[in-house]
C-alpha cells in the first residue's frame, strides 16, 4: 500500500503510530514532524531522569527511522513553520500527536502568586528542555498538589540525595540546583481519598529506596476494592520509612481552595476537606494536576466536530492519537495501544493520491533537523559522559542545530 | 530445530527482542515468532522448542499481551507434559521488589501445567548497562544446544 502520512509530534505516541503503520504497510511514506530539533518528546523531556529503563523504548523508535524508513523533520512547528491546512493538502493523512504540554492551573485565588509552579514547567527545566524557563527557588518547604505519577516523579527527584541520581541523565545545571535547593520538607496533597489516588502503586513502593528522607502517610482510610487495596498497601509499605532529615508527608482528601501569600509570595495553601478547612504553610506550590493542549491548536473544536473522536478520526484525512486525543492520562503502553488501533483505522480509510507532494513541500527549507542530524546530537550527548550520568543533554536549540549540521556540506 | 518464539509485551520492547532472536536464529533453524495474545495454550506441540520472551508490568504483573494466554491456560488446564520451553525475562531494577516477576509468573504457569523448563530463567535489566540482545543471543544458543541433547533429532 502506498500513501503519504504526516505525524505531528515525534513523541512516544507519534513514534508508535509510525511503527505500527510501517509494520502493516512498509511502503508508506511516514514523516514525523516535531517543533524541537530532537525526537522522542516526553520520553526525553517527561519521563524522569532517574527512570532510564522506561526510556529504553527509544531503541524501538530509532528502528522506526533506521529500518522502517520513517523520516524525521525537526524544527518544524505546526502553525508557525507549517500550517495544518498545508500539511493536509500535501499528505494523504495527517495525525496530531502533539500531546498536552501546558500545565493546568489550579483555578483558585492566589494561583498566580510568585512561588506557584506547574509540574511541566519544572520538569522541562529539570530535564533541560531547550525552551524551559529557569529553575526557580522552591524554598525549604515545597508543597506538591496532585496525586498522579507526575506528582510522584517530582516528589522523588526533589527528595533524592545527589548520589541517588547516579546513572540518570540529570544535567549539570539541574544537579547543582537540586543539591543547593535546601529542601527540608516536602508535603504532597491529593484531592481524592488515598484509596482513589491515581499514582501507580509501583511508583510509591519505589520511594522506599530513598535514603535521606523520613516518610509520613497521614489519613489513608480503608477499602476492599482490589485496585484500592494495592494503592493502600503501597502507601502502608512506605509509611514510617527512613529516619532521614528530609521529611516527606502524604496527605489526602484535601481540595485546594486558596493559595495564601504575602508580599506577592506564597506562604500557605488553604484546603477544604470533610473535616473542615485546613491551612498548610509552605514556601512554594508545585501543581501536578494535569495538562492542557497547546492553545495554538484548536483541540476542543477538533474533538467536538470529530467524525469519531473515540477512534481518533477528526475529519477526512485528519486524525489524533495519544494524549492529544485522550487527554493527559495513561502511560507509554496505553499510547502504544492507542497508536496501534489508530494505525488500523488509518489504513482502512487511506486512499493514496499520487498527486500529493508529501515531504517534497519541505524541500529547500533550511534549518530543519533530520534523523541523521539527531544521531549527531545523540552521539555528542553520549560520547563524553560526566561522572554518574548516562547522557549529557545539549540544552539549547542553537547548539543542537549546530551539532546536527556538523560535517554536512550543503548545496 | 523447530523453534517457536512467543512474546508477552506491554511497551513493545519484548516484541523487538523476540524479533531480533528470530533473525539471529533463522539461519540455522526453522523459527516462528508470535505474540502470546495470539497463541492458544492448547495448540502447543511437543515437536517445537518454545522460547518465551516476557516483560513485567505494573506491580509485578504479566504484560498485557501475555494475560489472555495466562487466562486461557488457567481455564483450559492443558496437559503440557510433552512441552519444552525456556524463558527470557525483561525487567527494570528500578522496581527491584517486583523485578522480573512477570516472566517468573509465566514460567510458573507453564511448569504448573506440566511443561519442562530448559535452562535457567535469565533476566535482562533495562536500567543495567547491557543490551537485551547481548544477553539473549548467547542464552538462546545455550538453550538450543541443551534442547538438542534432550530432545534429540526428533525436534
Amino acid at each position: 500500500m502506498s500513501g503519504k502520512i504526516a505525524i505531528v509530534g515525534a513523541g512516544p505516541s507519534g513514534c508508535y503510530l509510525a511503527q505500527s503503520l510501517l509494520k502493516a504497510a512498509p511502503d508508506l511514506e511516514v514523516d514525523l514532524i516535531d517543533a524541537l530539533p530532537v525526537p522522542y518528546g516526553l520520553v526525553r523531556y517527561g519521563v524522569a531522569a532517574d527512570h532510564q529503563g522506561t526510556k529504553a523504548v527509544t531503541r524501538q523508535f530509532a528502528r522506526v527511522f533506521e529500518r522502517q524508513g520513517a523520516r524525521f523533520f525537526g524544527c518544524l512547528r505546526l502553525g508557525d513553520d507549517v500550517a495544518l491546512e498545508d500539511l493536509r493538502a500535501a499528505y494523504d493523512a495527517v495525525v496530531l500527536a502533539t500531546g498536552m504540554p501546558v500545565d493546568r492551573p489550579l483555578g483558585i485565588p492566589g494561583d498566580d502568586l510568585a512561588g506557584v509552579f506547574g509540574a511541566g514547567r519544572l520538569t522541562r527545566a529539570l530535564y533541560d528542555h531547550p525552551d524551559a524557563e529557569t529553575l526557580p527557588e522552591l524554598g525549604a518547604h515545597p508543597l506538591i498538589v496532585g496525586n498522579g505519577n507526575v506528582a510522584i516523579d517530582l516528589l522523588r527527584l526533589l527528595a533524592k540525595d545527589p548520589d541517588e541520581l547516579a546513572g540518570s541523565d540529570l544535567g549539570a545545571g539541574p544537579t547543582d540546583w537540586l543539591a543547593g535547593a535546601g529542601i527540608e520538607s516536602l508535603t504532597i496533597t491529593g484531592r481524592s481519598p488515598a484509596a482513589a489516588a491515581k499514582f501507580d502503586p509501583v511508583m510509591i513502593k519505589e520511594l522506599a529506596k530513598l535514603g535521606g528522607v523520613s516518610i509520613d502517610v497521614v489519613g489513608t482510610g480503608a477499602s476492599d476494592e482490589p485496585d484500592a487495596v494495592k494503592t493502600l498497601d503501597a502507601l502502608a509499605s512506605i509509611a514510617g520509612h527512613g529516619s532521614g532529615a528530609r521529611n516527606v508527608t502524604f496527605r489526602f482528601g484535601l481540595t485546594p481552595a486558596e493559595v495564601i501569600g504575602s508580599q506577592g509570595q506564597v506562604r500557605a495553601v488553604r484546603f477544604t476537606s470533610d473535616a473542615g478547612d485546613e491551612t498548610i504553610p509552605c514556601t512554594s506550590v508545585l501543581t501536578a494536576i494535569g495538562f492542557d493542549a497547546d492553545p495554538d491548536l484548536p483541540r476542543d473544536a477538533l474533538l467536538e466536530s470529530a467524525t469519531d473522536a473515540g477512534a481518533g478520526a477528526l475529519a477526512p484525512g485528519l486524525y489524533a492519537t495519544g494524549w492529544f486525543r485522550r487527554g493527559p492520562r495513561g502511560t507509554i503502553p496505553e499510547n502504544r495501544a492507542d497508536a496501534q488501533a489508530l494505525a488500523t483505522h488509518i489504513l482502512d480509510d487511506l486512499t493514496a493520491d499520487p498527486a500529493k507532494p508529501g515531504r517534497a513541500i519541505f524541500e529547500g527549507r533550511t534549518g530543519l533537523v533530520d534523523y541523521d542530524g539527531w544521531c549527531r546530537i545523540d552521539a555528542a550527548e553520549t560520547e563524553a559522559l560526566p561522572e554518574g550520568r548516562c547522557r549529557a543533554k545539549i540544552t539549547t536549540r542553537e547548539e543542537m542545530t549546530r551539532l546536527a549540521s556538523k560535517g554536512v556540506t550543503t548545496g | 530445530m523447530n523453534i517457536s518464539i512467543l512474546y508477552g509485551t506491554e511497551t513493545g520492547n519484548a516484541e523487538m527482542l523476540a524479533e531480533d532472536i528470530q533473525s539471529e536464529l533463522e539461519g540455522d533453524h526453522d523459527v516462528s515468532c508470535q505474540n502470546l495474545s495470539d497463541v492458544d495454550p492448547m495448540s502447543l506441540v511437543p515437536e517445537h522448542l518454545y522460547l518465551l520472551v516476557c516483560s513485567t508490568y505494573g506491580d509485578g504483573e504479566l504484560p498485557a499481551s501475555a494475560q489472555p494466554f495466562a487466562e486461557a491456560m488457567e481455564a483450559a488446564k492443558p496437559d503440557l507434559s510433552a512441552i519444552h520451553f525456556a524463558i527470557f525475562g525483561m525487567g527494570d531494577s528500578e522496581y527491584d521488589e517486583t523485578f522480573n516477576h512477570g516472566p517468573k509468573r509465566l514460567a510458573e504457569l507453564m511448569l504448573a501445567h506440566g511443561a519442562t523448563q530448559i535452562g535457567e530463567r535469565v533476566a535482562h535489566d533495562a536500567s543495567g548497562p547491557e543490551m537485551a540482545e547481548d544477553l539473549a543471543f548467547p542464552w538462546a544458543e545455550e538453550i538450543i544446544s541443551q534442547a538438542e541433547e534432550r530432545l534429540g533429532a526428533a525436534a
